[in-house]
């Protein structure tokens, strides 16, 4: 405004040195001004000055976000959000995220800030969060690079431009999005860039043929165990252990047929007397961890390693000469859980075998979710239950879910169940929510128990909102 | 009644919210009831005598046999959830029930004068006298100070201000003149802030000039203004005579947001209300010590409160007093203006009361846009206005997905400060 910054200068240096000169305000101030000092004329200047001001020109608007929006569920569902959102029984959001999706419920475009926050940090979350966000999912990415994971939901596999010139969460998008619908493409267009990627990201690129491996991928495989980096020649390794019928399952069989032979009712082992470079390029580590000698590790890393149908489930039964049988046990754990097969889970289950440094139950899950709940009842006897079944993918099949709970409503108020009645709480699916523990009553004391009954209820309230 | 999140909000803290929220099942009380003034159960707890507890909806007040501290008691929360989730009844109150709300009334009653009475009016004429004398002393005090500093010049001040100033707001607590105070403080704290500072101080300075000019020919002044000069002295105006002689505005006020500013010692809450035949704003003040909860709301904001209100004097009637609330009703999304017509509303106020600082504005079809580190609201003709730099724009980014929306905020020099925005017709609190 004119004549504000002579006023400004006459208060900074004093009326006594400068006094104040009032022609260059506009007319209107001074019209009023009268006799008035510096103050008077810098109070209807400051009036003048804020009544005056004006819109802001020249400033241009977000791109809209293209797009349709799903339509909302009901009040009472979105205040189940908020809540979980705020802290209360905030580990059922995802059940929440994934009932909405399901029944074709968007989310509350205010919640999709908090819900960003939170995936940021925790990985299984993010594929909710990008659905949840729909048609915002990219446009928030755009616009706070915190929250760039969304980015993950347009990674579209016809958009090549992504793989060559999109950040490192585009293009790892782009690939595993492409092995799914062509694994050969997406090995191929791996292979291409191959030599120009830095060790850590071919290790992680890598890692994404896991999904879709096949025979055909033997190739590339078999010239990544001869890489650079050490993390690439392992992770090369672990996956031509899944190839079936691969020249390294051939590899295994052999070194585990010249290592172990069953004769006349015995299994006898001759541990390796040292490591050839051959095994090593297998991927066959020379460091034995504690609690294991080093010959027997090589030993017990052949069988892991070597392909299932080399060995027979008879051996199960057989008693072992010359090394613990705990390190076949185990290695035959770990051969039965890459392969997935049930019927050595069975088989290992059945027999009590060693598992090493897995949990039973990663056994336990190999088998048709139908057999969880007869294998655990067998099991409970020599297994900690609540270790067992927590290790099993949630939601539980109904039949197991029920016998947890009806074993929970007849065990009073000891304390020791409340591990197995907080693994409980989120892993009974949908249908058995509304068992009849939940309407039994609970004491004040009953921690464990109304801790339960409140989850359940929780959560069976969650479906009841969203249908 | 009450809604969930009212009630969590009334909770003394998280722990007894989810106590509350463990007690909010009908299998864990008996003899429920609701009356038109209170509710009431029975909850067992460990004890083998039940715990009778009741709320008197006129507070809410809450009465339990527990022996908890905390106030409301997990079981009140309790028994306030389960009525949210409509899950208790109506039913004849109990004798344990009716006397405890009988004796309350009474009580409320019995210090209650008639609206504007006194208790003995020579005594308080005395005393507004008194005081009336001490605030001349102040303002002639504060006049000849800003006089002062005007004919020595600014410059030297960013070293002495602030003790200068602080030793003067003091004077104007003693002289009983608190909005001066405040007024004084907020001038201290523009000293040697970025290299515009001694523009701003002299606005501050001069807004105070012309409180203690207009104090001194209060008699002269329109009793309307003259009202707006005391309250800006710091005068305030009892709640009962506001009760009794303000004017009474009837209407379905539309709660266009509210801003929450907490503070070490106290929490201030400012809830804007708009007419929706009168159009006139309103605002409810409503105060509370630090981490004490604030009354609940009235309704939530993008609803109506059938209400009469009780307006403070002043040559811009903004402060009011909720009296004579019927139940909340939801309301359509306001219609709002265009950022041009916005701030003209703003520029009528000030020719109202020139000090004011804080006006709410609804803008239609506004679109969100970058403006330097923060955000602008931006209307179909291109005019924007800046949001509150530092304001947390995530949630209004959000729900814009870059289409026109309609937001109400509350402005002032600094921006616009978004207190609620409309998705489609749902309202969404910012």
């Amino acid at each position: 405004m004119k004549g504000w910054d002579g006023l400004v200068s006459s208060a900074l240096l004093g009326t006594d040195r400068r006094p104040a000169h009032f022609e260059d305000l506009p007319d209107h101030i001074r019209e009023r001004l009268g006799d008035g000092g510096l103050l008077d004329a810098a109070a209807l200047a400051t009036i003048y000055r804020r009544a005056g001001r004006k819109p802001l020109r020249d400033l241009e608007p977000l791109p809209a976000a293209p797009g349709e929006d799903r339509p909302l569920p009901r009040p009472v569902a979105i205040r189940r959000l908020a809540a979980m959102l705020g802290g209360f029984q905030t580990s059922a959001l995802g059940e929440w995220l994934r009932a909405a999706d399901a029944h074709g419920w968007g989310v509350p475009p205010e919640h999709l800030p908090a819900l960003a926050d939170y995936a940021r940090h925790r990985a299984e979350y993010r594929p909710l969060v990008i659905a949840a966000a729909g048609r915002r999912a990219r446009w928030l990415a755009d616009l706070n690079p915190e929250w760039r994971f969304l980015h993950a939901a347009v990674a579209d596999s016809n958009d090549s431009e992504l793989w060559t010139h999109g950040n490192a969460i585009q293009r790892r998008t782009w690939l595993r999005t492409l092995r799914r619908q062509d694994p050969d493409a997406a090995r191929e267009a791996l292979a291409e860039v191959w030599p120009s990627e830095s060790a850590a990201t071919r290790a992680d690129f890598l890692s994404l043929l896991t999904d879709g491996l096949s025979q055909q991928d033997e190739e590339f495989l078999e010239a990544a165990l001869d890489d650079r980096a050490r993390e690439v020649r392992r992770g090369a390794a672990r996956l031509l252990a899944r190839v079936p019928g691969s020249q390294y399952g051939v590899r295994m069989t052999e070194r585990l047929h010249s290592h172990l032979t069953a004769t006349q009712g015995v299994l006898a082992v001759d541990l390796p007397r040292r490591l050839t470079q051959s095994m090593e390029r297998d991927g066959i580590d020379s460091q034995n961890p504690e609690g294991i000698g080093k010959r027997a590790w090589w030993f017990h890393q052949i069988v892991a390693n070597a392909p299932l149908s080399a060995m027979e489930l008879a051996w199960l039964e057989l008693p072992v000469e010359g090394c613990a049988p705990e390190v076949l046990q185990s290695a035959w754990t770990e051969a039965a859980i890459r392969e997935r097969s049930a019927e050595w889970a069975r088989a290992l289950l059945r027999a009590e075998a060693s598992t090493g440094s897995r949990s039973p139950a990663e056994l336990l899950r190999l088998l048709p979710p139908d057999e969880w709940a007869r294998a655990v009842d067998v099991l409970r006897t020599t297994v900690d239950i609540a270790e067992l079944v927590g290790g099993l993918p949630v939601p539980w099949p109904t039949s197991l879910a029920t016998m947890i709970l009806d074993q929970l409503g007849k065990v009073g108020t000891n304390r020791a169940w409340a591990r197995l009645a907080s693994i409980a709480a989120r892993a009974v699916p949908p249908d058995v929510l509304d068992h009849p523990i939940t309407r039994e009553p609970t004491g004040e004391e009953d921690t464990w128990r109304r801790r339960l009954v409140e989850t359940l209820t929780f959560r069976r309230e969650i479906y009841q909102e969203l249908t | 009644m009450w809604d969930v999140d009212q009630v969590v909000g009334l909770a003394p803290d998280a722990a007894s919210a989810r106590a509350g929220e463990g007690l909010a099942r009908g299998e864990k009380w008996s003899g429920t009831g609701a009356s038109e003034r209170a509710v009431w159960g029975l909850c067992q707890g460990s004890g083998k005598q039940p715990y009778q507890t009741a709320v008197d909806l006129s507070g809410p007040a809450y009465k339990c046999s527990c022996p908890s501290r905390k106030f409301p008691c997990k079981h009140a929360v309790g028994l306030m959830l389960l009525s949210a989730k409509g899950q208790v009844g109506a039913g004849e109150e109990p004798d344990w029930v009716r006397a405890w709300v009988d004796q309350r009334a009474v009580r409320a009653e019995r210090p209650e004068r008639k609206p504007g009475e006194v208790a003995d009016p020579i005594a308080a004429q005395q005393r507004a006298n008194r005081r009336a004398d001490r605030v001349s002393a102040g303002m002639a005090e504060l006049a000849g100070w800003l006089d002062d500093q005007v004919r020595q010049g600014l410059g030297g001040f960013d070293q002495r201000a602030y003790s200068e100033l602080s030793r003067l707001a003091a004077r104007m607590v003693d002289a009983q003149a608190p909005g001066v105070a405040g007024a004084v403080r907020r001038a201290a704290g523009v000293v040697g802030r970025g290299h515009g500072w001694p523009g701003e101080l002299l606005e501050e300075l001069s807004l105070i000039h012309l409180i203690v000019s207009a104090h001194g020919r209060l008699a002269d002044l329109p009793p309307a203004l003259a009202d707006t000069v005391q309250s800006r002295i710091g005068w305030t105006t009892e709640t009962a005579r506001v009760l009794a002689e303000g004017e009474k505005v009837e209407d379905d006020w539309l709660l266009l947001g509210r801003v929450i500013e907490p503070d070490e010692r106290l929490t201030v809450r400012r809830a804007w209300l708009r007419g929706a035949t009168t159009g006139r704003i309103a605002l409810i003040l409503s105060f509370a010590a630090a981490g004490r909860p604030l009354d609940p709301l009235p309704a939530r904001p993008g609803e109506y409160v059938p209400a009469a209100l009780s307006f403070y004097p002043g040559a811009l009637p903004l402060r009011a007093l909720l009296t004579q609330t019927a139940p909340r009703l939801p309301a359509p999304r306001p219609t709002g203006l265009t950022v041009h017509r916005a701030l003209a509303s703003y520029v009528e106020s000030l020719a109202g009361d020139p000090w004011n600082e804080r006006w709410p504005l609804v803008l239609e079809d506004v679109r969100p846009a970058r403006h330097g580190d923060g955000w602008a609201l931006v209307d179909a003709a291109g005019d924007g206005l800046e949001v509150l730099p530092g304001w947390d724009a995530w949630k209004l980014l959000a729900v814009s997905a870059g289409d026109p929306i309609t937001v109400a905020g509350e402005w002032n020099r600094a921006g616009l400060r978004p207190m609620t925005c409309w998705h489609h017709d749902r309202p969404v609190i910012l």
